[in-house]
This record gives structure tokens, C-alpha cells and sequence, in this order.
């Protein structure tokens, strides 16, 4: 029985708690994570002893003062946290740690997805919903020989994603598209799932997923306790590549993966760099397709927006399937145009 | 007699193995808190554990004493019928300013009671004053009600009230601390002084029991098991008191046998006030060991 | 009493028991429990679990629990509590069936 814990939320805008909560994640050998929506502290009289943090849905910089290890801190941190969760409504949490936490993590309940080597552990707070979800795929599943997969952002969906998906449908018997369903777009995903939708119709072998809660952004991903700002693009892929390979692929028989060039984005390009390496190493065929050009210029939904946030919305014309271009010009967008007017953000 | 109210332990109504624990560590009433240690999404879980533990665990001897959220919010309803039903020993008020506030919480236990065929009036009650225009009233507060046992300060809201804080020599806390036991003992009720924070400093804390024993207090509040040996060892009555007392205890037998109205001792008469402080001398120097009583 | 939404009671510390309340559609309730002492208590563990949540009526939920040596008395709260955080906002505790 404890009566000397207490826990306090830290508010990171205060800059003398944020330096303080620096300070003390530095000792335990971790970086404060850019992306946070709620931290709390625990304390013993006035010195902080353990910490944690979470970003929507996952649970990140955990820390617990090594003399104060064993004794129950992270319980009450990970109480915390999970409460502050609760009211905020989420139900499915997920958490990124070092691998050898993982039986600590266990007793609270937590189990894991996927793990890269000794470096990462993605777990969750249920004990069989990603087997779930492969089992869900799977009853979408059709037995062919040629079986390709696809994950697009599609932010809008352009005339590029189409050349890629159909290229993938030309060229094999079923092509199995993953829109990713994380909000971290300034088009919602509703909106991106229905304008993939309406883009793909005239194409016979095409199943439609939502990604899920297992694939998310490399803008959201948890950097903060991978040493080399540069290999974290790698543990990242390798992470989502995990996951891709050990409960969507059986799931679905899948045979090879198409990818789009990417010219721009250096994060991209070393993301599918490794992806490329690490599925051929499993006998996946990983194609990758050249952009779509328009006058020596190739189609980006960066671009799309763009012309967007200029109010010049019949530029994307030529970017853009018609069943996009109708879209933005009807009614329907008009919230969603306004939003992407005002977003200071470039995704 | 009445039971020996020296120390009160604060303990969590949020926290399950506190409400399991707490009765080991020898404190003579335990005060269940549904209102400030709770966090406002979690009073609906305090009240059921406060419920299923005093239904369910066996706290011997010790006072149940669950501490309410004000009627007038939207927990305290839900929290007198539950704990009615678990069978508390004492309904503890926040913040009571005027005998209005006794008799809505008093008919609110009472339809309870009548409710479940629990016996009327065997829910007891207990007042906080926590603010000036509480302290003021205090005498009208204390005799509202037949179920109420004691009074008590609860000082932290109440420095704030009075725009000052707390120090360590208490002198912001005076005028409230007498009024409270002055108006406890005109009512024949019991006075409760406030708790001491500063769970390390056990010297600053002897001092104030010291002089809250001194003002005529019956018993403190208490966070921390720690400090309550420190409470009962100063309530503990000097061998002196003890031998002046089981004399005026013995004088009393004597008059009782002999049929007489009048007690007396060395000359001087003994009136029950007087017999009545002796036996709770008696009593407090039992607890602590001190005396045993002779059949 | 039906449960409509996910809710959750209770804390990872020791003496107390976290339970996650699901909707399931299959009728039956299923009990997930992670607990240091399944051995020696996982069966009445459980039976207190099952037994609270038929007192209030409920035949169909998924229960997620995490014990941390939680007494009897500390489980039938946290269900309770959790039951009644999984359904409609208009019901109001029935103190008869709590018992």
C-alpha cells in the first residue's frame, strides 16, 4: 500500500516541466516524443519517479527512475494513462517498447503484434484482435495465382493511384487494396476510402480494406527511442513489413506487392527501399511502378492539394479521375475543401 | 459509554487495498472518502467499492465513517443510499454551513432507512465545517440533529476561506478550533480537530495535537497510519489523572451503595460531569494499556 | 440490463482487478482473465466475475480482466461498476439485485 505515489498531469506547453521531463527520459535513456496529447507524471513527496505519455492511441515514453523500478510505478502510470484513454474513447490501445519489457508489459495486459529484431515491440491491450482482423481478411479472400496487394494514402485519389491499381489489376487475378485508415491526413479516410471507391469501379478484381490501427504514418510513428534519427525509417518499415508479412499475406495468399515510385520523398524512397528487400527476401514479388506523368511532371497528391489550398480547384482536372474531379467540384466537398484551405500542415 | 473517537484515518474510497488494509493499523474510526480523494469519472466506482467493502469485510471494532458528496450535486444522492444500505456506521457531511444542511441529509438517510427496514436512526451523522459562516453556526449545526455525534474542522477550505493559509503555530486556525468545541460541548457531541499534511514533520505534528488536546479536542483526523500512535499516546491520560479519577470512580460505587444522592470525595462534591470525565479517562487510559479494570 | 459500449473499471495495482467490458452478439458471457494467481483463484475468480453480471441481468458481454490479488469484495465493484458504464446512460443502479 502506497500513500506516497501521487500522479499529476504535465502540460507540455509549460517549457520548465517539458525541460524537467527532457532531463529525466534522457537519464533512462529516451527522447521526449514530438507527437504527445497527454503526459503524467508520478511523484514521490516532489520528485518525479516514472512517467508516460500517450499519442491518440498508443501509449509512448514510459519511464520508470531505476530505484524506483519494481515497485508498482508503471501500474499506476499505465492505470492512468489507460483511464485518460477511456474518457477520450479509446478502447483499442497499442503501445511501442524495448523488447526486453515485454513480460512486464504482459502483466498489464498487454500482448504483442509484431516485433523487429531486438530493437522494437509493438503490442496492443487485447489478446487475439490482430488474429481477429486476419481472420476477417481471410473471409474476403479468393484462391488465385496471382494475388496483388496495394497500400495507398490517397490523399486525394489521383489519376497516378489509378495508373498504379490498374496496372496491378491488368496483371493479376484479384489486387488487394489497403487505404490507410490512421486520420492523419487532412482528408478524413471516409472521404479517401469513397474516392478510391468510385475510382476503382470500372475494375472487375479489385477488394477494398481499411488498413486498421496496425499501419500508421511515418509521421506518427514513435521515433523517440531509436538512436539514429536515419534508421528510423528503417525500423519502421521493417515493422509495418512484420505485420504485412505475418497476418496479411497468409490471410489473403498474396503474391506480390506494387508500389509507386517515388520520386520526392526521400522517407518514402528508403521506405520501400527496405520494403523491397525485405519482401523478395520472402519470395513476394515487390513491383514498383513509375509515377504517372502530365507534361514531363509527375502527379502528386501534394500537388492536388495544393492547387486546392489556392482556390484553383479546376486546375486538378488533368490530375485527377473524373469520379475525384466531380467530387471536389460538387457540394459534398465543400467542408473538406474549406479544411484543406485552411491547414498549415503540407500532408 | 461512548466509543473512544481519538484518531480518524482518511483513507480513499477509490483505492481497494487501502479500504481492505486500513483496519490493521489501529485507528479508532475509518473515514471512507467518496468526495475530495475522488476524481469526478471515478465516483461511481468509489461508491461501489466503499459499498461492497463495508458489506463485505469485517472491520471489528473500528467506526465506518464514509465522508458524502454535498446533497445538492449529483453524486451525493446516489452516495447516502448506498452507503445506508452497506450498513455505515456514520454519514459524514462536507462542508456544512447551516442546520438546514443537517436536516436534508438527515431525511435523505431516513427515506433510505425506512426503505430497506433498516432501523431508524441508527445511521449516524457527522458535520465538517469547513467555511466562516460554518464555524459561526456552529452550536445550531451541532444540535440539529439526534444522529449527529461530532463536529469537525476541516481547515484547509477553510484557510482559503478566510483569504489566509496554514502555519505551523496554528494561530489562523484559533478562533475556528474553539468555536467548534465550545459549540461540540454545548452540545454534548464530539469535536474533531483537522488533519496535519506534512506527513514527515512529526515533530510540528506532536505540536499541534498538543495544543488541539489542550483546546479540549476529543480526537484528530489523520492521513497516514503513522501518525496515529503519536494521537493516542498524548491522549493518554498521566498515571496522576489516572488515580484521581478511579477515586472518583470509586467514590461513586460507594455513594450508589450506600443509596446516596450526593457523591463526595475528600470533602468536595462530585457532579456527574465530573464522574463522566473520569470514566472517559478511565476509558482512554484502557485503550492505550494503561489501566485495567478491576471487576 | 444490455450492454451497448465498451467501458472500463479499475486500476494495474496491487489489490485491485481492471475490467474491460465488451458488447459481444453471441449470447454466453466470455471471460478473458490475466491474473498472477489463475492457479490458486483463476476458478473463483471467475465465478465472481460470472455471478455479478448475472445478478444485474446481463447474458452476453466479453470481459476483459487484469488482477493484480484482488479480494472478492473489490471484484463484484469493479464489475458492477463497469456493467453499468457499458449500457444506456438512463440506468439507474437497481440496489435490490446488487446485493
Amino acid at each position: 500500500m502506497d500513500y506516497d505515489f501521487n500522479g499529476k498531469r504535465i502540460f507540455l506547453d509549460d517549457m520548465l516541466e517539458r525541460k524537467k521531463l527532457e532531463i529525466f527520459l534522457n537519464i533512462q535513456g529516451i527522447k521526449l516524443d514530438k507527437n504527445l496529447d497527454y503526459t503524467v507524471g508520478i511523484y514521490k513527496a516532489n520528485e518525479l519517479i516514472a512517467t508516460g505519455s500517450f499519442f491518440k492511441n498508443t501509449l509512448r515514453c514510459l519511464a520508470v527512475k531505476s530505484e524506483y523500478q519494481g515497485m508498482g510505478a508503471l501500474n499506476t502510470v499505465v492505470s492512468n494513462l489507460m483511464n485518460e484513454q477511456y474518457k477520450r474513447g479509446f478502447t483499442h490501445i497499442f503501445l511501442y517498447t524495448k523488447c526486453n519489457y515485454i513480460r512486464l508489459f504482459n502483466d498489464l495486459g498487454f500482448y504483442e503484434v509484431a516485433r523487429v529484431e531486438d530493437l522494437l515491440e509493438f503490442m496492443e491491450n487485447k489478446s487475439n484482435d490482430i488474429t481477429n482482423y486476419s481472420l476477417e481478411l481471410a473471409k474476403t479472400s479468393i484462391k488465385a495465382g496471382r494475388v496483388a496487394s496495394i497500400v495507398i494514402n490517397a490523399n486525394p485519389f489521383t489519376l497516378g493511384h489509378q495508373h498504379l491499381i490498374e496496372e496491378a489489376s491488368n496483371e493479376n487475378d484479384v489486387v488487394h487494396v489497403f487505404v490507410v485508415s490512421e486520420e492523419a491526413s487532412v482528408i478524413p479516410f471516409s472521404v479517401r476510402y469513397e474516392l478510391v471507391r468510385r475510382g476503382t469501379t470500372h475494375l472487375k478484381n479489385i477488394v477494398l480494406h481499411k488498413t486498421g490501427d496496425y499501419i500508421i504514418s511515418n509521421a506518427t510513428f514513435p521515433s523517440y527511442f531509436i538512436k539514429d534519427e536515419e534508421n528510423v525509417v528503417v525500423v519502421h518499415a521493417k515493422l509495418d513489413l512484420e505485420v504485412y508479412k505475418k497476418y496479411i499475406v497468409p490471410a489473403l495468399g498474396i503474391t506480390s506487392r506494387y508500389v509507386g515510385e517515388e520520386p520526392y520523398c526521400s522517407v518514402t524512397k528508403k521506405y520501400n527501399e527496405v520494403m523491397k528487400g525485405s519482401l523478395e527476401k520472402d519470395g513476394i514479388i515487390c513491383k514498383t511502378i513509375p509515377r504517372l506523368s502530365i507534361n514531363g511532371k509527375a502527379i502528386s497528391a501534394s500537388s492536388v492539394r495544393q492547387y486546392i489550398r489556392e482556390d484553383k480547384v479546376k486546375e486538378i482536372k488533368g490530375l485527377v479521375p473524373e469520379t475525384t474531379y466531380d467530387y471536389f467540384i460538387s457540394k459534398e466537398a465543400e467542408g473538406i475543401i474549406k479544411k484543406i484551405k485552411n491547414s498549415k500542415n503540407r500532408h | 459509554m461512548e466509543r473512544l473517537r481519538r484518531t480518524m484515518m482518511f483513507v480513499p474510497g477509490s483505492n481497494p487495498s487501502m479500504l481492505s488494509d486500513a483496519c490493521i493499523y489501529g485507528a479508532d474510526s475509518l473515514m471512507f472518502d467518496l468526495e475530495d480523494a475522488v476524481a469526478i469519472n471515478e465516483k461511481d466506482s468509489a461508491r461501489l467499492l466503499v459499498y461492497n467493502a463495508i458489506k463485505t469485510i469485517d472491520y471489528g471494532n473500528t467506526e465506518v465513517v464514509v465522508r458524502i458528496n454535498e446533497l445538492h450535486g449529483p453524486y451525493g444522492r446516489d452516495d447516502v443510499e448506498a452507503m445506508v444500505r452497506a450498513g455505515v456506521d456514520v454519514i459524514r457531511l462536507p462542508k456544512t454551513e447551516r442546520k438546514e444542511d443537517i436536516y436534508e441529509v438527515e431525511a435523505a438517510i431516513e427515506e433510505v432507512e425506512r426503505k430497506i427496514g433498516r432501523e431508524i436512526g441508527s445511521t449516524k451523522m457527522m458535520a465538517a465545517v469547513e467555511s466562516p459562516i460554518g464555524v459561526i453556526n456552529a452550536y445550531e449545526i451541532a444540535t440539529a440533529s439526534k444522529r449527529l455525534i461530532g463536529i469537525a474542522l476541516g481547515a484547509e477550505d477553510y484557510a482559503t476561506n478566510m483569504k489566509t493559509k496554514r502555519y505551523p503555530d496554528g494561530l489562523e486556525l484559533l478562533g475556528a478550533r474553539t468555536q467548534i468545541v465550545i459549540a461540540a460541548r454545548a452540545a454534548g457531541i464530539y469535536a474533531l480537530d483537522t488533519v496535519y499534511t506534512h506527513i514527515d514533520d512529526e515533530e510540528g505534528f506532536k505540536n499541534e495535537v498538543e495544543l488541539i488536546k489542550q483546546l479540549g479536542f476529543d480526537g484528530k483526523s489523520v492521513i497516514n497510519p503513522r501518525q496515529i500512535k503519536p494521537v493516542c499516546d498524548i491522549f493518554a491520560p498521566t498515571a496522576e489523572e489516572i488515580k484521581k479519577s478511579e477515586n472518583i470512580r470509586r467514590a461513586a460505587q460507594d455513594a450508589k451503595e450506600q443509596g446516596l444522592g450526593v457523591i463526595s470525595l475528600n470533602g468536595k462534591m462530585i457532579d456527574k460531569p465530573i464522574v463522566d470525565r473520569a470514566n472517559r479517562v478511565l476509558q482512554l487510559a484502557t485503550a492505550v494499556g494503561l489501566y485495567k479494570e478491576e471487576i | 440490463m444490455k450492454i451497448i459500449k465498451s467501458s472500463m473499471v479499475g486500476t494495474l495495482e496491487s489489490s485491485d482487478i481492471q475490467i474491460r467490458v465488451e458488447q459481444r452478439d453471441e449470447l454466453g458471457i466470455k471471460i478473458q482473465l490475466k491474473s498472477s494467481v489463475e492457479k490458486q483463484f483463476g476458478k473463483q475468480i471467475r465465478k465472481v466475475i460470472i455471478e455479478t453480471l448475472e445478478s444485474l441481468g446481463i447474458d452476453s458481454c466479453l470481459v476483459i480482466a487484469i488482477d493484480k490479488g484482488a479480494l472478492d469484495c473489490t471484484i463484484k465493484a469493479r464489475v458492477q461498476c463497469a456493467a453499468y458504464r457499458a449500457v444506456g446512460d438512463a440506468e439507474k443502479i437497481n440496489w435490490e439485485v446488487i446485493n
